[in-house]
């Protein structure tokens, strides 16, 4: 009866291991998206922006972060627990370029179990601005933000955990013109 | 006596002798079927045996794996994975402070490998820095437009 037990306990162990493995593996992966159905975009594009940074390359980027300086060590923290970070961004000389079946490709994908849309933004004159995050229970497993003007079309994908309001608070610095917008909890603080 | 029934059992037999065989006859060998007693189960530990040495040969070879691994990694070139900017994009030219890489001295590499990995690692910050900024300008662009009329509508009020 002893060795019976224990047989099952072993079996089951290992059953555990290798679902929760497999679990965790597909949550990172669930995160990610497939862009790669936007690729013939890029022939069309006068500018077309292709950024793949996997786990390994953003170790390697972490590297060069200095410790020393403030703004540097606020993003080695931002990104401490990113998997991964990926950007296909086109613009193009006149609209019309892209079509709906190509945004279909990728919000198939956001309609996914796990992704809420957090922000729908449509302007005929500013574009559409899409902004979806993959919660793992209260904590976010991933970003993704859509944005599409006539002849513009941006796709940001962030695979792991991300702090919105620190990210938020990256406009402004290394170059990039701080336009003044704070995130809307700061803005009540400051109301109160 | 004759001693020749002791050697073949041929001649007299010593009536001592002969009450002797009768007695331990008794316990000479006879041929039955082996019976084994029920309820007696196999030692079950043997199953085990070849389970835990599956295991451990698969552990071994994991390990031996990431070691390789490792040291392949060490030693072999640095790639950067799929990284293209097709253009330029009309961004802020980036203007980051001078970096600092890891002071510690690395262990079986020569200069001009070191030399590899730190602008391996700079490109890749690079791209990491264009990637959150790009992220980051959207998502205020987002929380910028979603809050204007609310802003304009309190502006009202107050006033």
């Amino acid at each position: 009866m002893k060795t019976l037990f224990q047989t099952k306990l072993g079996a089951l162990l290992i059953a555990a291991l290798l679902v929760g493995g497999s679990a965790a593996a597909a949550n990172a992966q669930g995160s990610r998206l497939q862009l790669s159905t936007l690729d013939h975009l890029a022939t069309k594009a006068s500018q077309s922006v292709d950024v793949n940074i996997d786990e390994k390359l953003m170790r390697i980027a972490s590297t060069a972060l200095s410790n020393e300086d403030a703004d540097e060590r606020e993003i080695k923290k931002l990104v401490a627990g990113i998997k991964g970070i990926y950007v296909r961004s086109f613009e193009f000389e006149t609209g019309g370029q892209y079509t709906n079946a190509d945004l279909e490709t990728i919000r198939t994908q956001l309609r996914g179990p796990g992704w809420t849309r957090l922000l729908n933004v449509m302007s005929k004159k500013e574009g559409n601005l899409e902004v979806y995050l993959l919660m793992n229970g209260e904590q976010i497993g991933g970003l993704a933000v859509l944005g599409t003007q006539d002849r513009e079309l941006i796709v940001v994908n962030i695979v792991g955990p991300v702090d919105l309001e620190k990210l938020a608070k990256l406009e402004g610095q290394f170059g990039v013109p701080d336009l003044g917008i704070e995130p809307a909890k700061s803005k009540k603080n400051d109301d109160k | 006596m004759n001693e020749d029934y002791l050697w073949d059992k041929s001649g007299e037999p010593d009536p001592q002798i002969q009450q002797l065989e009768e007695i331990l006859g008794t316990l000479r060998y006879q041929q039955k079927p082996l019976k084994l007693p029920t309820g007696l189960s196999m030692h079950r530990r043997r199953k085990y045996l070849p389970l835990i040495a599956i295991a451990a040969t698969v552990a071994i070879a994991v390990l031996s794996a990431g070691v390789w691994l490792q040291f392949h990694n060490r030693e072999a070139e640095p790639t950067i994975l799929a990284v293209a900017i097709a253009s330029p994009p009309p961004a802020t030219p980036i203007k980051s402070p001078p970096l600092s890489v890891s002071k510690k001295p690395l262990k079986r590499q020569n200069p001009a490998l070191v030399r590899h990995n730190t602008q391996e690692a700079l490109a890749a910050k690079q791209q990491l820095m264009f990637a959150l900024r790009l992220a980051s300008e959207k998502l205020n662009s987002a929380y910028r437009r979603t809050q204007t009329p609310t802003q304009i509508k309190n502006q009202h009020k107050a006033g």
